[in-house]
């Protein structure tokens, strides 16, 4: 069990994804990807908010939305906390639901290239042999 | 039952003939984080001149916490800051000497505040000791934006706070607002053209156009369900900047 500094995120903000959802990805990854441990502490509001200098309610607010889906627990005296068996991602479904977007994003991008959905595919398992 | 820091209806505002606000409707609820957005020309800085009873307006009503701006008490005129687009510091005078001047007209004045800001935001003995006309014109912005944080405002109108500030600037102001002015309830209206600092500290906007606010909301709500917001046909905006393209088009 550790404790995360705000440098765990990054946001761009003028993106197509608002500032809250770009946090509630990236913890559901890093949870998923065990970058977070369960019982790990996630920093304050209060500091994740004057790091990223965004509002903090944004920051609640995607505190909240993650806690509702059992990735997180509001821990007395410690704050939040990454849930002990996140239960958003224990199996492979719910985890492959995870890539979806990042895969859409790609789909959009790959239509407007106008390329041929097999050599897409080619593509990417070539991607996938090659990060292994 | 508290009275809405805003509440404009029907305001109408023109210049000889050409009408600027026209039949204005707005209200802003307490702690309410809102972005003011429009087209240069908009009526942006108008609007909150008249607001804040700078100007007449030719119709309608509008009243902070309750009161008319042309008859605004002390009490709630204490509880009110802005920071103009242009400076109106008075700037022959060398910057302590204005801030004193402020603090008398103020019940309140935090000076530990001042000072922290003086010092943060690289006020230095130097600059201190020159007349306010000589300063650049990031150093005066932030002067005037020491003067309107002053005396702990509970209504904080910004209008183009941040336009004359390098990005290290424009990130020291954020980062003030979130701690200094956000976390204290303060309820805050600011125009920028910024789009990215907008959107790290504004919960909702507002867009200013033809003189009425066309379209208002929580900015999440607004950029998830952007495709509802535009005419049938036109591309879907898929962040803010292409919101603001869309709907002020």
């Amino acid at each position: 069990m550790s404790s995360h500094s705000p440098q765990l995120f990054s946001i761009v903000p003028g993106s197509t994804e608002p500032i809250y959802r770009q946090l509630v990805d990236q913890v559901r990854r890093m949870a998923a990807g065990g970058q977070l441990a369960p019982g790990d502490a996630l920093p304050s509001v209060r500091e994740t908010a004057l790091q990223l200098a965004v509002n903090p309610m944004t920051v609640s607010k995607a505190y909240g939305l993650l806690e509702l889906e059992g990735v997180l627990e509001r821990r007395r005296g410690v704050g939040m906390v990454v849930a002990d068996r996140p239960r958003s991602v224990s199996d492979a479904g719910e985890r492959l639901a995870l890539l979806r977007p990042t895969l859409e994003r790609a789909a959009r991008e790959a239509r407007e290239l106008e390329l041929d959905p097999d050599a897409i595919l080619t593509l990417f398992t070539q991607i996938l042999k090659e990060s292994a | 039952m508290t009275a809405s820091p805003i509440l404009m209806r029907g305001v109408a505002k023109r210049f000889g003939s050409k009408p600027v606000l026209d039949g204005l409707d707005w209200e802003v609820g307490p702690g309410q984080v809102i972005g003011l957005l429009g087209r240069n020309g908009a009526g942006k800085s108008t609007l909150m001149e008249c607001l804040l009873g700078l100007r007449e307006i030719d119709g309608g009503s509008i009243a902070l916490f309750g009161e008319s701006p042309d008859a605004l008490s002390d009490a709630t005129r204490a509880r009110i800051g802005y920071v103009p687009q242009k400076s109106d510091l008075f700037d022959w005078m060398t910057p302590l000497p204005m801030l004193d001047y402020f603090k008398a007209l103020y019940p309140r004045w935090n000076d530990a505040k001042v000072e922290g800001l003086l010092g943060r935001w690289g006020i230095d003995l130097a600059m201190r000791n020159q007349p306010i006309r000589r300063l650049s014109g990031g150093e005066q912005q932030r002067l005037s934006i020491i003067r309107a944080l002053a005396h702990d405002p509970e209504l904080l109108v910004l209008d183009e706070p941040v336009s004359a500030l390098d990005p290290a600037g424009r990130r020291d102001f954020l980062t003030e607002l979130i701690d200094g002015v956000i976390e204290r309830g303060t309820t805050v209206v600011f125009s920028t053209h910024i789009l990215t600092d907008l959107e790290r500290v504004a919960l909702d906007v507002a867009f200013l156009k033809d003189g009425r606010i066309v379209l208002e909301g929580d900015l999440d709500d607004l950029l998830d369900g952007a495709a509802g917001h535009v005419p049938p046909g036109a591309r879907v905006p898929s962040n803010l900047e292409d919101l603001f393209i869309e709907v002020t088009r």
